[in-house]
């Protein structure tokens, strides 16, 4: 059984524009999934309809059997910004979702210490933003994310604004989180690489207005590491298909 | 960077050495009636006589602080309150704006006839006119910071289960403290020159009354003192509040 569900779904953004055009796209449970298009294609369009951000036009969605609604407890969302608040310390930015869901106060910060160890960040507890580095801040609303016991993740391009170091460290970060706890994932981003490594499949989008032009299952082997899958040849094969699917949805869209 | 301080510091004292000793032959050698700009060791006196001697000055200074302290305190509050039901009830804001927009036009110091009118020559006169510069200071401030809120913080706020309360609270009050502090900065300089006004305008006590009282019997270096002595306070104040805005945004 899934548990994200999009069914023909087409949204249309105020003044006409057509932004998604029957959109289907199916998460079973535990699944990584990214969703990789053109700039401007919908694809945070659709994240955000099934976070419950945007309300749905025409079509249907289910999100673990129940229609999407901002700020549920089964799932959590992570933006492209690290949206850390500056006025709290990392470990209390992380404490920040069991807060708002009424957590416990010891509760909530024994499990913001152990995924800030699990990021690699312990020791900067009581750090204030500021004093963190733009790959460090974004490990933290890792932790934020993960520390919540919401089993669907909803992620737009949460790497979109690191550098291309920094990036492939937080991608191993995620998929060791990620292996460890077998969350339900959508996952937003426009780097084919990043969308072959960490998923077990890709959906491909066209240019707006965005129609789901692929569905490609992602055959590697787990545990993957980001530094290994450079060197392996059917995750190139992969690759390639994945931009074979992307370079004609820009060609359609006379983006290239 | 070091080097350049301890000269830029030099030149700062040798210039103001250099400024009061020509003052100082200026009045003494009469090339200006000292009259007119008193005396530079003369003001020390008095300030040396009103600080240890009678302690004159303290008493004033009490009555000016304390004013200051209520009008401030009564103005902000009020201030922050408004600027925080405009923000969660735009309704209100629009209901008010044209009064609001109308009172703040107004030249405060216009008011203080009407002031004495209605609180007498004590204390009360001189609150009401330190509040009615302070709270349209606080208000705008308390105003522009809640509304510059990041949006991301609050989708990602909502994302995260926050009630609209718990979003009021936690996110947009918290990231418009630094916008309200700069108002808050602004709003009690700006009590301290309305209870001064309205001291200067009429009264029983206080440094405003005080310099009225020394200028009009022609004390030049009262009023110089006395001038001094309120530049010093000002920037006191201003310091004390830039302490406490440094340690409560510390996370800045």
């Amino acid at each position: 059984m899934s548990t994200i569900t999009v069914r023909n779904v087409t949204h249309v953004f105020p003044g006409g524009v057509l932004a998604v055009s029957d959109a289907t796209i199916e998460i079973r449970a535990g699944e990584f999934v990214s969703i990789v298009g053109p700039s401007g294609c919908g694809k945070t369009t659709v994240l955000n309809l099934v976070a419950g951000l945007v309300d749905l036009q025409q079509g249907k969605i289910d999100v673990a059997g129940k229609p999407p609604r901002a700020g549920r407890g089964d799932v959590a969302y992570m933006l492209a910004r690290d949206c850390l608040f500056p006025w709290r310390t990392a470990l209390a930015n992380v404490m920040l979702g069991g807060e708002y869901r009424g957590v416990p106060k010891s509760d909530r910060e024994a499990r913001a210490r152990l995924f800030l160890n699990k990021v690699g960040l312990s020791g900067f507890e009581h750090s204030y933003p500021k004093a963190l580095s733009h790959g460090m801040r974004q490990r933290v609303a890792l932790a934020r994310t993960f520390s919540l016991h919401s089993p669907v993740l909803l992620m737009d391009e949460p790497f979109g604004a690191l550098d291309a170091q920094t990036k492939l460290q937080l991608e191993d970060v995620l998929l060791d989180l990620w292996t460890a706890e077998q969350r339900t994932v959508a996952f937003i981003t426009h780097d084919l690489n990043e969308a072959v490594t960490l998923s077990d499949r890709v959906i491909v989008m066209s240019a707006r207005p965005g129609r789901i032009l692929a569905d490609i299952p992602i055959d590697l082997p787990r545990p993957r590491s980001v530094r290994a899958l450079q060197k392996d040849a059917r995750y190139h094969e992969i690759y390639a298909e994945v931009w074979s699917w992307l370079e004609q949805s820009l060609l359609q869209a006379h983006m290239i | 960077m070091k080097r350049q301080g301890i000269i830029i510091g030099v030149l700062q004292v040798v210039t103001l050495v250099a400024f009061f000793m020509l003052w100082e032959w200026a009045a003494v050698a009469r090339a200006v009636d000292p009259i007119f700009i008193g005396q530079p060791t003369r003001i020390f006196d008095f300030l040396y006589e009103s600080i240890f001697v009678t302690g004159s000055l303290f008493k004033d200074t009490a009555w000016t602080l304390g004013e200051t302290a209520v009008a401030f305190v009564l103005g902000s509050a009020t201030g922050i309150a408004f600027g925080l039901l405009f923000v969660v009830w735009p309704p209100v804001e629009r209901f008010f704006n044209p009064l609001f927009a109308g009172l703040n036009a107004l030249p405060r110091i216009a008011l203080a006839p009407l002031f004495l009118l209605w609180f007498g020559l004590g204390a009360p006169s001189k609150i009401a006119l330190g509040f009615s510069l302070t709270f349209f200071i606080v208000l705008s401030s308390t105003v522009a910071g809640a509304r510059s809120v990041d949006p991301d913080w609050l989708i990602l706020s909502r994302m995260l289960g926050a009630s609209r309360a718990a979003m009021f609270w936690k996110v947009t009050l918290v990231s418009a403290v630094p916008t309200i502090f700069s108002g808050l900065r602004l709003g009690l300089i700006y009590a301290l020159l309305g209870v001064i006004g309205g001291e200067i305008i009429a009264g029983r006590h206080g440094l405003g009354q005080q310099l009225t009282y020394l200028a009009g019997t022609f004390n030049t270096n009262g009023v110089f003192a006395v001038l001094f002595f309120l530049s010093i306070l000002g920037v006191t104040l201003t310091w004390v509040m830039g302490g406490i805005e440094n340690y409560l945004l510390r996370w800045r």
